[in-house]
């Protein structure tokens, strides 16, 4: 695909505290489209998934509150201090996988009382880390509205938060939307204008046009152009900062392709102990993962990821598409899937 | 909810009491006071001052506020005296009635309700109020005067005048719990409510011509209903003959003889009568005089009610006297032929002559020309009976029994030799004073209304209102039901009749077999109730109406003469038909009679109708005189400020109320610049055509017809907001909407009706378009994330209730606490959601297999009292037995409410609220409002839809396939201006004949960088790479049905048999098994796999082994034939149990079934 080994290049072109505008280029749209794909269902966030309801006399029924409670977004930047409910060893949670949040609401005047995000207290056990705080962005700092009480009605729940993906509940998205775009003038051909009477009239122009060259109407079509900025906007809910969204993003997606990698070593090397490594695939298929060996086993391995921020930062860029993977990926171009992966 | 970006970015705060703001504000719905006033866009402000000033049921209120008010005095008038056989000085009067207030009562204290309506609805009580009579009667010698007897209780109709709700704020609502959008109109009978249903009937005491052109029969008939009769009088032609028909005389009376008997005797009277002075007629209509002059020779009058009384059918009523032959004539005539012309005296017929001759010429006119027929579908034909009439037949009947066996409790009582007291007859009507409360409940609730004087009996006149959503209430109370039969193969009254349009609905009706019998109302319709006739004869003769009393017969049919008939009976004459209706008109338009008087003229019938009778439907009409509108700018400004309310443009002749017979006389433009110069009348606004139901789809002109009435079947099961009191209630189903929104586009309609409020509905973003190939048939794709974020999450809430009995020997029911396991001091598991009383604790979770209410019944509840010490009821535990409720569903549910309390018969009531929060799955029904439903197909995570390139993707994706055949091009105009709303931030309007232009909404879409036609670029989620093709994309108003897969799934192995047959039991509930049915065996049978066959339906049915003694060929028992004495010949093998219980029952009645044994092969 790209004649260099430079890899991708990302051009931040806007950034504000809930959201990021950048164009990402010299890559393939199957990697910025899995860099999206990965932001919106695979970094993990903090969400209150379990609820216990202590007093309840709202007009709101308990699973309704705790529903609401889920998708209150919650200060994730440290999220990753904490271990997935799951592989933690406790029975119940723990502070090691946990947070702990407390709301108690209770009317005592005439009127109508709101319940915001803002009345959920984080218990202390996480202090010194950015974690479990109820993202409060609008202007007057309240929050969501949880529910609306009046006298007499009280609410008291104790909320344990914990880790997760989007991809089990959508609470744990850290993204709002995810804008993505590619080839504005759509010199490619990959749609077809719908239109009356002119295309050009009749359809608005991408905000993007502006950053790439309009078609020469003389030049023939190059049925084998590929698309190669991809101009994405990522908005948060404000549980993780824009800029780290997007490499917690691509981290899980390096982790996933790592996770495969290892896989097939493993599988790789129990045929060869075996000795019937012939069964799989074709014959090349130790030697051209020869190098993945050792990127998955070692660089990746397990738990040594898992703290994840060695791999933050910008140090990101280069390391991954220069060195291990584009060697790789470029390794992948020539395989044959239909003979190889099977 | 898809676009997660709109509402992160454009999330503000709304001040809490922004609801409160806008009723505060001075005119409604967004409407400046300082906005130009256009009349022409203006005059349907009309339309929400007229259902202020009616509401939306004001059809039911009206007439129940006239039973009470009015009607009920009548019936007591009616029925006054109370007079003994024995004593002949004894009376009783009745003098006034009342229900609800005592006669010291000022006229604003509160009604005697016993409870307020939402506690009768939870306590399963009659909401009530006592009837009231003064009574004046005879104690001895004296005359006594008794004020409040209290004779029974009336069921009470919501928000009538008789209703404590009647007119209170909202907050007076809150208070009792009840919902200030409720629109009432219902009864609650033993906690359930019921609406009596509009019913609708041909016209009584008018005179409908039919012909049957097969048989050549021609007839005109009349059905009269008084307050002691109704019957039914036909005149017919009979081999050219016109004759008179009527149950109650055996055999048809030529014509000439009735009007004779009438006391109309000279032929050249009844000639002159029937046909006037036209040639044609007096041909049809000489052979009538031949039959009575020589079969049967009469001439006079006496011989002609000879003739009459030979043929009455007699039904002597117990202790009635024995009549002569002559007197049974005279009666027939006077009282039962044409009941409802009532002959003073009984001396004086000629009025019943007059309308027979009517009748008869009637006849004639139609064989002369047979397109003088009535249309029997037609609406102006038509009346409908409301909850007033049905109660006020019932009442009356119950209170005539209530009289009766007052009498004869009095006879018995008086009939005794020798009292020791004085004889007080109000001793003794206590005695029945439950009878007409119990009568009046028990209609209510059953439905079947028995009236024994007209020995009717009426089954299916009340329906439980239906609570699904609030539409489906709302439908309910504007239903309208045919007294037609359902399974009659006839199209006529099925049909749409343009005489419907603006009076009924031309969308709401059912599918299926009541399709076009059961109607709706339109949104102005008014239905009338009755008025006096006699000022209106008297104003008819001060307008130069000349006395049909004192006119000569030959002068009746003459040209440019026209007859005036008030209520189908003639009463006059008029040379000047014109200037009589105008003055007529002028009369009514200046408030000096009764707006819902209605006045027509007939010029086919040289006739002018009056009608003043009760049921006939009418809607208002402003009112064009000279090619001008009467309602000016100036009229608007005074309505937009509130000085004036619709009263106020009836009273000043600006708008009146037109029924259908007057509305097809009458030339109505439908917008002001369409008035001509002989134009009448104006529309106030077009889309009233349309009633409540039909009223909720955006664009409906654009859709298909049958989608729109799809629509009005499917929006009644939307689930949503019932009420604001909706968690306060404790009803059997309850379907609830987690985040319910109002929709993007609305309606007038909507606002009207408060739907706006209380909606049933989500706006999802719809992108139209082909998805993973499991959107097939209308299948629908849904968002995981959308789910997630609550699209479609709903709440079933499931009442049981539980009554604690008490038994005649002192023991009762108990609830009994929770069961401890002994070591861990823990509940056990099936106690787990009980509290310590034995009752489910509100919070806890219920698994299927554990117990909510742990009930226990007397062991020794039959068991006399005797030898029981009475004072020492033994409630220990030794005594009950647990007879405790257990959950069973698939899926675990949360005690939501507990309610204990006391129903009516003092014993304990316990109702259990139980509740399950849902999110959407695969199969549940979804649908939009233009009848296009489908069910889920499947849940896609958001990451793999398709997205435009701001990040939005859809909450729905729906196959285009649904457009081409369905054309409900209203959906996709709907999807544009939703779309067009959305990015202006503003909600659009699809209202019929009008709301936001395409035109519009396409320029919004372009100025926000859209294109016009509502397509969108979308990039698949799966590849990133964009859509060939261009998407249909947008928000539309998606209705969740309540239809869930989790209260329909099903399946089998094993389980439980039906006793008898030992075959698997029916149906879900009682977990039966899936029936292979005959088709299905067909199948099996032709394809020759005779294994399957025996397999299905013997070996996993009911296999039963049998012994059969191939000897004698009956069975035997354990190797043994009890027949042959010996077990030699018998062999076991295999029946199915249906087969030997066939045999067992054949042979219980002396069949021998004998089975021969023979090898196969």
């Amino acid at each position: 695909m790209q004649s260099d080994n430079s890899g991708p290049i990302v051009k931040i072109r806007d950034v504000q505290p809930d959201c990021v505008n950048f164009v990402l280029s010299e890559c393939d749209l199957a990697l910025a489209n899995s860099v999206r794909r990965s932001i919106m269902a695979e970094v993990p966030t903090l969400a209150i998934d379990i609820v216990e309801i202590e007093e309840n006399s709202t007009v709101l029924a308990d699973e309704f509150i705790s529903h609401r409670l889920g998708l209150i977004p919650l200060q994730s930047d440290d999220v990753d201090s904490l271990l997935y409910n799951r592989d933690c060893s406790c029975g119940d949670y723990c502070e090691l996988c946990s947070v702990v949040l407390t709301l108690h609401a209770k009317c005592t005047s005439e009127g109508i009382q709101t319940v915001y995000a803002r009345d959920l207290l984080v218990e202390p056990n996480h202090s010194n880390l950015k974690i479990g705080q109820p993202i409060l962005n609008d202007d007057a700092n309240k929050g969501s509205v949880i529910c609306k009480i009046k006298k007499h009605q009280e609410l008291k729940v104790k909320c344990i938060a914990k880790k997760g993906i989007s991809k089990e509940h959508a609470k744990w998205s850290p993204v709002a939307a995810v804008g993505f775009e590619y080839d504005p003038w759509n010199k490619l051909k990959h749609t077809d204008y719908w239109y009356e009477e002119d295309a050009d009239k009749e359809w608005p122009k991408s905000d993007y046009c502006a950053y790439e060259e309009p078609p020469n109407p003389d030049e023939k079509f190059d049925y084998t152009a590929k698309p190669n900025n991809f101009y994405f906007d990522v908005e948060t809910v404000g549980t993780i900062n824009p800029n780290e969204v997007i490499l917690r993003g691509i981290r899980e997606l390096r982790n996933k392709v790592a996770g495969v990698i290892y896989s097939l070593d493993e599988i790789v090397a129990r045929n060869a102990n075996e000795g019937n490594a012939e069964n799989i695939g074709g014959a090349g298929f130790g030697t051209v993962y020869g190098g993945a060996t050792q990127y998955g086993g070692t660089a990746y391995g397990g738990t040594a990821y898992g703290g994840g921020t060695q791999y933050g930062g910008t140090a990101y860029g280069t390391q991954y598409g220069g060195t291990a993977y584009g060697n790789n990926s470029a390794g992948n171009d020539d395989y044959n899937p239909t003979t190889g992966w099977d | 909810m898809g676009s997660a970006s709109k509402s992160g970015r454009d999330h503000k705060h709304s001040e809490p009491d922004e609801a409160f703001n806008e009723l505060l504000k001075p005119v409604y719905k967004g409407k400046e006071l300082t906005d130009k006033i256009d009349t022409v866009e203006d005059k349907w402000n009309l339309l929400p001052a007229f259902l202020k000033v009616k509401g939306l049921v004001k059809q039911h209120l009206d007439s129940f506020n006239y039973f009470v008010d009015r009607d009920l005095k009548k019936i007591i008038q009616a029925n006054q005296l109370i007079l003994s056989d024995i004593v002949p000085d004894f009376y009783l009067k009745y003098t006034d009635i009342r229900v609800g207030h005592k006669s010291n009562a000022s006229p604003d204290a509160p009604i005697e309700v016993l409870l307020p309506p939402h506690e009768c609805r939870l306590r399963d009580i009659t909401y009530s109020a006592p009837i009231y009579v003064d009574v004046e009667y005879t104690r001895g010698k004296k005359i006594i005067m008794h004020r409040d007897l209290e004779i029974g209780r009336m069921p009470i109709m919501l928000r009538s005048n008789k209703c404590i709700l009647n007119g209170k704020s909202e907050e007076v609502m809150a208070s009792l719990n009840e919902c200030p959008l409720d629109p009432g109109g219902y009864f609650i009978v033993n906690g359930t409510e019921k609406v009596i249903l509009v019913q609708e009937q041909l016209s009584k005491n008018r005179i409908i011509v039919e012909s049957d052109e097969k048989k050549n029969i021609v007839q005109a008939s009349v059905t009269s209903s008084t307050h002691e009769r109704k019957s039914k009088t036909y005149v017919v032609t009979k081999n050219g003959k016109i004759y008179l028909k009527h149950n109650s005389i055996s055999e048809e009376v030529p014509i000439v003889i009735a009007l004779k008997a009438a006391g109309i005797i000279s032929d050249l009277e009844i000639l002159q009568l029937i046909c006037g002075s036209n040639q044609k007629y007096q041909d049809i209509f000489a052979i009538n005089f031949e039959e009575p002059l020589v079969k049967h020779n009469i001439h006079t009058q006496k011989e002609a009610l000879l003739f009459i009384g030979e043929r009455v059918k007699t039904i002597r009523r117990f202790g009635a006297p024995k009549l002569s032959k002559l007197e049974e004539g005279i009666e027939a005539v006077a009282n039962t032929v044409v009941a409802h012309i009532t002959c003073e005296d009984g001396n004086d017929l000629k009025e019943k002559g007059l309308y027979l001759a009517i009748m008869a010429r009637r006849v004639v006119m139609a064989i002369e020309n047979p397109k003088m027929v009535d249309d029997i579908d037609y609406v102006g034909n038509k009346r409908l009976e409301l909850a007033g009439q049905l109660m006020s037949l019932l009442f009356e009947d119950l209170f005539k029994k209530f009289n009766s066996e007052f009498k004869m409790n009095i006879d018995k009582t008086l009939k005794k030799p020798n009292r020791a007291n004085e004889f007080d007859a109000l001793l003794t009507i206590n005695v029945y004073s439950s009878h007409i409360s119990h009568g009046l409940e028990r209609a209510i609730s059953t439905g079947n209304w028995s009236l024994k004087r007209f020995k009717m009996e009426r089954a299916g006149v009340t329906h439980v209102l239906s609570r699904l959503s609030y539409i489906s209430a709302l439908g309910m109370m504007t239903r309208i039901s045919s007294q037609f039969e359902k399974s009659r193969k006839v199209s006529g009254p099925r049909a749409l009749q343009p005489s419907q349009f603006g009076m009924l609905c031309t969308a709401d009706t059912p599918e299926g077999e009541a399709c076009g019998l059961v109607k709706n109302l339109a949104l102005m319709t008014h239905i009338t109730t009755d008025d006096e006739e006699a000022p209106i004869r008297q104003i008819c003769y001060n307008l130069g109406v000349e006395d049909i009393r004192f006119v000569d017969f030959s002068s009746i049919h003459v040209a440019k003469s026209y007859t005036v008939h008030l209520n189908g009976t003639i009463i006059g004459l008029t040379k000047f038909p014109g200037n009589f209706m105008k003055l007529f008109r002028f009369l009514r338009r200046s408030g000096k009679i009764s707006p819902f008087i209605s006045v027509f003229a007939n010029s086919y019938q040289s006739a002018i109708h009056i009608a003043t009778d009760g049921g006939r439907i009418c809607r208002p009409l402003i009112i064009v005189e000279n090619g001008i509108s009467r309602v000016k700018e100036e009229h608007l400004r005074k309505l937009k400020l509130g000085e004036w309310g619709f009263d106020d443009f009836l009273k000043n002749g600006l708008v009146e109320y037109m029924d259908v017979n007057e509305e097809n006389d009458s030339y109505i433009a439908l917008y002001e610049p369409n008035i001509e110069k002989t134009t009448t009348h104006l529309e106030i606004e077009p889309f009233t055509v349309l009633g409540a139901v039909a009223g909720l789809i955006p664009y409906p002109h654009h859709n298909q017809s049958p989608r729109n009435t799809y629509q009005c079947a499917m929006g009644k099961q939307a689930i949503g907001a019932i009420a604001y009191n909706q968690f306060k209630r404790i009803d059997t189903l309850l379907y609830l909407m987690c985040y319910p929104q109002q929709p993007m586009v609305k309606t007038k309609t909507i606002e009207l009706i408060d739907y706006d409020k209380l909606p049933a509905g989500q706006n999802a973003t719809v992108a139209v378009m082909s998805y993973s190939g499991y959107d097939i048939e209308d299948a629908l794709v849904l968002n995981k994330s959308s789910l997630d974020r609550g699209f479609g999450r709903c709440q079933v809430l499931k009442k049981h209730t539980e009554v604690l009995k008490k038994y005649p020997n002192h023991t009762k029911d108990i609830v009994s606490g929770m069961k401890v396991d002994a070591e861990t001091g823990e509940p056990i598991w099936q106690h787990e959601s009980l509290g310590p009383d034995g009752l489910g604790e509100v919070g806890l979770k219920v698994d299927s297999g554990q117990v909510y209410i742990n009930k226990c019944i007397p062991v020794n509840a039959g068991d006399s009292m005797l030898g029981n010490n009475p004072n020492m009821p033994n409630y220990g535990m030794g005594n009950h037995r647990e007879t405790p409720v257990y959950y069973r569903a698939p899926e675990p549910s949360y005690i939501d409410q507990v309610m204990m309390s006391t129903s009516s018969n003092d014993q304990s009531l316990i109702k259990v609220l139980l509740r399950q929060t849902r999110r959407p799955e695969l199969g549940d029904k979804f649908s939009s409002r233009h009848g296009q439903k489908g069910v889920c197909g499947i849940i896609v995570n958001q990451e793999d839809l398709p997205f435009n390139d701001n990040g939005i993707s859809p909450d729905i994706i729906m196959n285009p396939h649904g457009f081409p055949s369905r054309m409900t091009v209203g959906k996709m105009i709907e999807l544009i201006s939703g779309k067009a709303g959305v990015l202006n931030g503003s909600l659009e309007y699809g209202t019929c004949f009008g709301g936001s232009k395409l035109e519009d909404m396409s320029k919004i879409l372009v100025d926000k960088g859209f294109n016009y036609s509502g397509k969108d670029m979308l990039y698949s989620g799966i590849t990133g790479e964009c859509l060939q093709a261009y998407i249909f994309f947008g928000p539309i108003y998606y209705q969740k049905l309540k239809h869930m897969v989790l209260d329909k799934m099903h399946a089998r192995a094993r389980g439980p048999r039906a006793v008898l047959t030992r075959q698997p039991t029916e149906g879900r509930s009682r977990d039966g098994g899936l029936r292979l049915g005959e088709m299905e065996r067909d199948c099996v049978i032709a394809y020759g796999a005779s294994q399957l066959l025996l397999e299905r339906l013997m070996l996993s049915s009911d296999a039963f082994d049998v012994d059969v003694c191939n000897q004698c060929g009956l069975m035997g028992f354990h190797g043994w034939c009890n027949n042959c004495k010996t077990s030699e010949k018998v062999i076991g093998m295999k029946i199915p149990y249906a087969a030997k219980l066939l045999f067992q029952e054949l042979i219980s009645m002396n069949i021998a079934p004998k089975l021969r044994l023979g090898d196969v092969f």
